[in-house]
């Protein structure tokens, strides 16, 4: 007599989890255009990859005799599996299952995929749909109490959310509807994603409802809504697009803060000179030029990731590589305010210094930035705050550091091109233009009696601002070593790929000395 | 017939109006140059089509979102 009776039990029970919420729920979810959570898990891993823990774990039903009828399982789906051949966690709600609601959840089932991701050193893809947390206000039935949020033993889910973002990359994906805790834990990645169909909220329509907020469920948390507000880096159009960005995203990463980020063959020859960028910043001030195709002259071709286009927009963020060496790149994008720091812009730059830090990657600023956004719109924002935070988070930095500065640098914000206190690399274009603050309005201000006191004000200011713009040559700064380099800008990305060449020896694997905050 | 609103990226002033109401723009065309920290920001048409609306004036202070032009489409 062998084991083969339970092993035939293990079977059934694994075919009925494998059914999920059913074949009508199945259909309902597909009608819906989304994909299943194990439809989802097949299509993110590299093929037959996924190595399942707790499949089994659900509410069972038995009969009169003690024999198994049937099986609902849980509604959260994890375990491990390969994204280009490196192992990860994924961690995935099914929405077949009452709707993803925690109710029916496990929840120790979410604490154990992020305690692997955490324990093992493996990046983490939290696929969301749902709402998660306390469950539904059934529960208050159910279990005969209300839920005091982060109860007895209830906030080490929470810690491992949190802390995770210090320690492995942590990806979001948000396929649906996604609603308060699975919100949180959609935002609390270092990378989001939802689809175009997808929305994202604190508290969904019939909540808001109540506050006489009559919203559709696109109107209050759509991808417009939440891209364009920095709550989520990327919005879709399908699922696969979603799991190709995930991919995508970890590619540049390392495992976990442990190692380095992973080097790849060069495909791109670092000599390389782009005629294109001996014209690109037009010679009149006030015109503005399109910055990412300068990013993806400078860098690997084919190997700009932007992320978080729809925030904070007048700075850049993405990911790139040098010669194969993965780098963080911000630039700044004149389209918006000129380039100029808006409190939003300081938030991203927050977020993605610190991501760079963590992640041991080194970061190059191609930088056109008139200064923070001025006027009062600016000053209720609190952008000086935010932006003493950004420049606080830059100077925190360790890793390696390359600015070019393709044009403005001014005031505060200009000043926090590299970070204080230790020697980076730095080099300015030819059209590199820089001051405390502009002569437009800092003349009047500085020669205000001068002006005044002019037969003709109007010929004075011109007559000042003349003779101003005669000593900004950046040369000047060059000739007092105030600036070290001013270059041909042709010569960028050579110089860049032989930034990315110093730095690699640099990089050091291991915890920063904060872990990040999303 | 579809009509897409052309939205203000940014804060800013209406420096100049590049199109009048019924020219025939391509995708990309400039059709009104904002001015925000004494910058041209260009605000160029997402399609192809003609302008039916234009609903701001040189000079006027725009808000981020406030529609400045409409566009229709065939």
């Amino acid at each position: 007599m062998n084991w083969q009776p339970e092993l035939d039990e293990l079977r059934t029970r694994e075919e009925l989890a494998r059914r999920m919420g059913g074949p009508e729920k199945v259909a309902r979810q597909h009608a819906g255009g989304r994909l299943t959570v194990r439809e989802r898990i097949g299509r993110l891993l590299d093929p037959d990859s996924f190595h399942e823990l707790g499949l089994i774990a659900g509410r069972a039903e038995y009969d009169d005799n003690g024999q198994l009828r049937d099986l609902t399982p849980s509604n959260s789906v994890f375990g491990r599996g390969r994204i280009d051949g490196r192992t990860v966690v994924v961690v995935a709600d099914d929405f077949t299952v009452r709707g993803g609601s925690a109710d029916a959840t496990i929840k120790e089932k979410v604490l154990m995929a992020e305690q692997m991701a955490n324990q093992f050193h493996l990046p983490i893809v939290r696929v969301i749909e749902g709402s998660g947390g306390g469950g539904s206000v059934k529960t208050i039935e159910t279990r005969g109490r209300a839920n005091l949020p982060g109860g007895v033993g209830g906030t080490i889910a929470y810690h491992f959310t949190t802390a995770n973002l210090g320690v492995v990359p942590v990806v979001g994906l948000g396929l649906g509807s996604v609603a308060g805790l699975g919100a949180a834990r959609l935002a609390a990645s270092h990378y989001s994603v939802m689809t175009k169909s997808s929305a994202m909220f604190v508290a969904g329509p019939p909540v808001v409802a109540r506050l006489g907020q009559s919203l559709g469920k696109q109107e209050l948390g759509g991808w417009q809504i939440q891209t364009r507000s920095g709550a989520v880096d990327h919005a879709t159009d399908t699922e696969e697009e979603a799991f190709a960005a995930a991919r995508r995203f970890l590619s540049y990463l390392p495992n976990s803060v442990h190692e380095l980020p992973p080097v790849t063959e060069a495909t791109d020859d670092p000599a390389r000179r782009d005629e294109m960028l001996m014209h690109v910043i037009p010679r009149d001030r006030r015109k503005v030029y399109k910055v990412r195709p300068i990013v993806e002259s400078v860098v690997d071709r084919g190997s700009f990731f932007e992320m978080g286009s729809q925030f904070g927009r007048s700075i850049v963020t993405g990911l790139a590589r040098l010669e194969g060496r993965p780098v963080a790149v911000m630039a700044s994008d004149p389209y918006h305010y000129g380039g100029a720091w808006t409190a939003d812009a300081c938030a991203k730059i927050v977020r993605f210094v610190d991501l760079a830090e963590t992640f041991h990657l080194p970061v190059v600023y191609l930088m056109d930035c008139p200064g923070f956004l001025i006027g009062l719109e600016a000053e209720k924002a609190a952008t000086i705050r935010l932006g003493v935070r950004a420049m606080t988070a830059i100077n925190q930095t360790s890793v390696p550091w390359c600015t070019i500065i393709m044009r403005n640098s001014f005031g505060v914000a200009g000043a926090a091109h590299q970070p204080a206190g230790r020697l980076s690399l730095r080099y300015a274009w030819l059209s590199a233009y820089w001051g405390s603050l502009p002569l437009e309005g800092g003349i009047e201000a500085a020669y205000r009696a001068e002006i005044d006191a002019a037969p003709d004000p109007a010929a004075k200011l011109r007559e000042i601002e003349d003779r101003l713009n005669k000593l900004r040559s950046p040369f000047r700064t060059a000739e007092t070593f105030w600036v070290e380099e001013i270059i041909d800008p042709r010569q960028t990305r050579p110089l860049l790929c032989d930034f990315a060449r110093l730095a690699a020896p640099l990089l050091k694997p291991g915890l920063s000395s904060f872990a990040m905050r999303p | 017939m579809t009509e897409t609103a052309i939205p203000s990226e940014l804060n800013g002033t209406v420096w100049k109006i590049e199109v009048a109401v019924g020219d025939r723009v391509a995708a990309g065309d400039t059709l009104i140059l904002l001015e925000s920290m004494k910058m041209e920001i260009p605000v160029d048409a997402p399609c192809d089509g003609v302008v039916a609306a234009i609903l701001v004036k040189e000079e006027q202070a725009v808000e981020e979102g406030d529609t400045l032009a409409v566009i229709a489409q065939k």
